[in-house]
């Protein structure tokens, strides 16, 4: 079941090579094209990164350490490898989900974040063509249709940083199934978004490891 | 951890979420690193992430944040620039200012345990987002760029580190000047990062601490998160030496040294000395 699309903006686009510009500038060391992405994106960092800590002192800490790190980063930006938006979101959460685990626990912490950004972080957007014409409302009725129990365990994971095992632990569901749920939540969420389904996805890890649909 | 295309397949979703355990995550990223086969399951998981985060009604933060961002990132580009001109300028047998990767494996693995700071953080978070505005504000400056102008402090340290015990200044070890933030102060120091983790400082032309008065030591690591790594006293001589251990990993450290009535204190008072460690 796919989402209709409910804002229908020109594809392609002049505000992805805006972007690029943008990075540019960032890169050259310019402070305008900083401003101008901060002005643009703030308050998606920003409501991301309280979503994530839930403490204004510490979101504010994130969003200004992850523009930093996009600061010094911008001459790894590669466009064909998803959204600056994309991007500057994967960074704040990935230093949010840090400073929560850091908070939650006097463990010893073995990984440090720093300014040589993790590989994963360069995910890219999928379909470009998609993202012009997506919401934030029309995102969140696709994430509302998932399965509650899917819904959940992408939740646990990206909003508050547990592990599949830390999610079994504190729903009381198998491993096993957190795993599948994710999985299946995933490739759910994709289908809502595109309306399409792709061959190209992981099979559902289960005992006779025939390919699963959504 | 050996992985195959079949398993970093089922593995994918966990990956994209970073919701596998830490060994997982580091075997399918060296799968993904070096594998030849295309794994597009992983980008196109990974690519609904971003939308995830779109769901959220935007929150407008502090009018001041932005401020503060600007200010951080041209600190940064100036620390950049004196960088290039320390790596033109700096003489023969200056300190090497070329980054050193192999130090970060180094400072990862010692994993140091990160002072419990959750209570601290919570108590006086406007502290931290203080921290983070003076830490713009102040010269933050990547250690590169000392290469040159702390040269003469370099050579006075690297005479005294054959008469003390931790061979402070070696090939691995980066070094981090520590200026007054009271330009008429004549207080100075340095703050040496060793393989080890370890943060050697030392201090000198302090004025001396009476009664319960410390000379605390903090550092801000670069997730913004600050705490307090120990304190010392001083004597007429104005001078100290400490060695740290329980320094936090960060690819960068603002270390910071604050004069305290005791050393009970919770939060940082007014800077006395300060310097970025940098990687």
């Amino acid at each position: 079941m796919a989402v209709p699309p409910r804002t229908v903006t020109p594809v392609g686009s002049s505000e992805d090579q805006s972007e690029s510009e943008l990075m540019r500038q960032v890169a050259a060391g310019e402070i305008g094209g900083l401003e101008t992405l901060y002005d643009r994106y703030h308050s998606m960092a920003y409501a991301l990164a309280l979503r994530i800590t839930t403490e204004t002192g510490l979101a504010e800490d994130v969003v200004q350490d992850s523009f930093l790190g996009l600061w010094r980063n911008a001459g790894r930006y590669a466009q064909e490898r998803g959204s600056v938006r994309g991007w500057l979101l994967a960074i704040v959460r990935h230093r949010a989900i840090d400073a929560l685990r850091r908070q939650r626990a006097s463990v010893a912490l073995g990984e440090e974040p720093d300014d040589a950004l993790p590989s994963m972080l360069t995910l890219p957007d999928i379909w470009p063509e998609v993202a012009g014409r997506l919401d934030g409302e029309s995102v969140r009725r696709a994430i509302l249709l998932l399965p509650p129990a899917q819904r959940d365990v992408i939740e646990l994971a990206y909003f508050d940083g547990l592990t599949q095992r830390e999610i079994a632990e504190r729903t009381g569901a198998p491993l096993g199934t957190v795993k599948s749920r994710m999985r299946l939540g995933l490739v759910a969420l994709r289908v809502q978004l595109t309306g399409q389904y792709d061959d190209s996805l992981p099979p559902t890890p289960s005992a006779n490891g025939k390919k699963g649909r959504a | 951890m050996v992985m195959t295309c079949a398993r970093v397949r089922e593995l994918a979703s966990g990956f994209v979420l970073g919701a596998l355990e830490p060994e997982e995550m580091i075997a399918v990223q060296d799968h993904l690193d070096g594998c030849a086969e295309p794994h597009p399951e992983v980008d196109e998981l990974g690519g609904v992430l971003p939308y995830i985060a779109q769901s959220l009604a935007p929150v407008e933060p502090p009018a001041w944040l932005r401020e503060s961002v600007i200010e951080a990132a041209k600190a940064d580009l100036a620390g950049s620039r004196r960088m290039a001109m320390a790596t033109t300028s700096a003489p023969a047998g200056a300190v090497n200012a070329a980054p050193a990767p192999h130090l970060v494996a180094v400072a990862r693995s010692s994993r140091t345990r990160v002072v419990p700071f959750s209570a601290f953080a919570a108590r006086h978070r406007r502290a931290l987002a203080w921290t983070s505005r003076a830490a713009a504000a102040l010269l933050v400056v990547s250690l590169a760029g000392y290469a040159f102008v702390v040269q003469n402090d370099l050579n006075t340290a690297r005479s005294q580190s054959t008469a003390n015990p931790y061979g402070v200044i070696g090939p691995n070890t980066r070094v981090a000047k520590l200026s007054p933030s009271d330009a008429s102060s004549q207080a100075a120091g340095l703050a040496v990062l060793q393989p080890s983790g370890h943060v050697f400082v030392q201090v000198n032309h302090l004025d001396a601490t009476s009664g319960d008065q410390v000379y605390m030591v903090w550092v801000t690591a670069d997730h913004g998160v600050t705490s307090k790594i120990g304190w010392f006293t001083v004597d007429s001589s104005g001078t100290a030496q400490m060695d740290f251990t329980n320094v936090p990993n960060s690819a960068s450290l603002w270390l910071f040294i604050c004069k305290e009535p005791n050393s009970n204190v919770a939060t940082p008072g007014a800077v006395y000395l300060g310097g970025t460690i940098s990687l």
